[in-house]
């Protein structure tokens, strides 16, 4: 590197007089030596040198201020601006406008419209509760529960006093020709299905209303256990036995008598 | 110049513990051997008298509100001169750049195809206006340190403490504007390059 492009960015220094005393002796010597270079600096000079235009511009508007009440000025300035109330963060300002007291009556509202609103609410859901109830399939009252249950052991006492009276009139009809016929079999057959049925009837029988029924149904029973353990050899006397109890007892009228009654004793 | 009235390094540290107390006697003693460096600064980046004591006042108040942050030790003058122009050009950026767009339409090439070479027949009014216009369109480092240095008469490490930055980036930007000053004036200054 030369001397010239060495020195050159050293040459605004120069001129401003920031250097050391060892680099500023060796740009005068340079400079003493080198034409371009030295032209250079003089143009760089003649820039700083306009600067004094704006330095002595600067000196006359300097002049034109009263320093001596400056300083006053700036103070009352600065300790007034100190002294003014700090202006409020957003936070702050918000809760001084939500407390002010012309806030009151709309609070007094909003509280007023919750404790109505929740009032509403409970009452509707409240009112509601026993429709949903209502549409529930599995819900009925113990009163109709009842009557169902009454109407379901009558239809089927019906049916057994029906089914009963079948077999009855068969057997009181039957006589001693029939016997060889299988005919011992299918009463035994029918007769142990009917005590089945009344099993199942009995704790149904129970009710007062079917008082009447129970007693019948009871004799008819007794019958039937007979027969069911009546065996292959059924003689003609026995036969005759069991007709005469179905005649004495008057059983197919008294059944008839009790079904034209629970017909009649619709639930 | 007269610049300030002096004021000994310890002297000054003792009365910015007393300014964070808020006594006013010691502050006003820093306004009045501060005022004029605050002033010259604010006026080499606005060039408005009314403006430039606008920012002293502003500059003074940060003072006043940052005493406390004022590390003992340091240089209190570069620490108050880097307030005063961040006060300067934050002002300049809120209102003062569209001001002088409005006051000058003029823009400074218009001006150089205008003017004549010879330097001679300028007046003095437009070689101020056109000079500062040229410090104008300096790169805002630029024109801070050439303006502190040959306005303000900063040595180079007083303007370092005051940018907060190198001085060797002082004399790097010292020489950058130099350079940009002498190609922009050559024709009012009769440069020929």
């Amino acid at each position: 590197m030369n001397t010239c492009q060495d020195l050159q960015k050293d040459r605004a220094a120069f001129l401003a007089g920031e250097m050391g005393p060892e680099r500023r002796e060796r740009m005068a010597s340079h400079l003493k030596g080198c034409p371009r270079c030295r032209e250079e600096v003089d143009e760089m000079r003649k820039v700083i040198d306009a600067a004094g235009l704006v330095k002595g511009e600067m000196e006359k508007v300097i002049a034109s201020v009263d320093w001596e009440t400056l300083p006053a000025k700036v103070t009352d300035y600065v300790f007034g601006k100190m002294a003014r109330p700090r202006r409020l963060t957003i936070g702050e300002r918000l809760r001084r406008r939500l407390t002010r007291p012309v806030m009151i009556p709309v609070y007094a509202g909003v509280v007023l419209g919750l404790i109505l609103g929740s009032l509403a609410t409970y009452l509707i859901l409240n009112r509601r509760a026993p429709s949903t109830v209502t549409e529930n399939r599995f819900f009925a009252s113990p009163e109709f529960i009842d009557r169902v249950e009454l109407e379901m052991t009558r239809r089927q006492t019906l049916d057994y006093l029906q089914k009963s009276q079948y077999l009855l009139l068969d057997l009181a009809q039957s006589s001693s020709r029939d016997k060889g016929r299988g005919m011992e079999q299918l009463v035994s057959g029918r007769a142990k299905e009917l005590l089945a049925k009344k099993k199942y009837l009995n704790p149904q029988l129970g009710n007062s209303r079917m008082a009447k029924a129970k007693v019948i149904c009871d004799q008819i029973e007794l019958l039937f256990l007979e027969l069911s353990q009546i065996s292959d050899d059924l003689t003609g006397a026995e036969m005759k036995r069991i007709q005469g109890m179905i005649e004495d007892r008057r059983l197919l009228l008294k059944i008839s008598l009790v079904e034209k009654e629970l017909e009649e004793s619709e639930v | 110049m007269d610049r300030e009235r002096s004021i000994r390094r310890e002297d000054i540290h003792a009365l910015v513990r007393e300014i964070q107390n808020g006594n006013r006697e010691a502050f006003m003693t820093i306004v009045g051997a501060y005022q004029q460096r605050v002033f010259v600064m604010a006026y080499s980046m606005l060039r408005n008298k009314e403006d430039a004591l606008d920012v002293v006042q502003e500059t003074f108040l940060r003072l006043f509100q940052k005493a406390g942050q004022f590390k003992e030790g340091c240089n209190f003058q570069g620490w108050l001169l880097r307030i005063a122009k961040n006060m300067s050009v934050d002002y300049y950026r809120k209102n003062y750049r569209k001001r002088r767009e409005f006051e000058s339409p003029k823009s400074l090439d218009e001006l150089q195809v205008a003017a004549e070479p010879a330097p001679a027949s300028s007046s003095s009014g437009e070689m101020w206006d056109v000079f500062f216009r040229s410090i104008d369109k300096l790169a805002g480092r630029q024109r801070m340190v050439f303006v502190l240095r040959h306005v303000d008469e900063l040595q180079f490490n007083e303007i370092s403490e005051t940018m907060n930055i190198s001085v060797g980036t002082v004399k790097s930007l010292h020489f950058k504007a130099v350079q940009n000053l002498r190609k922009w004036l050559s024709p009012y200054m009769g440069i020929t390059s």
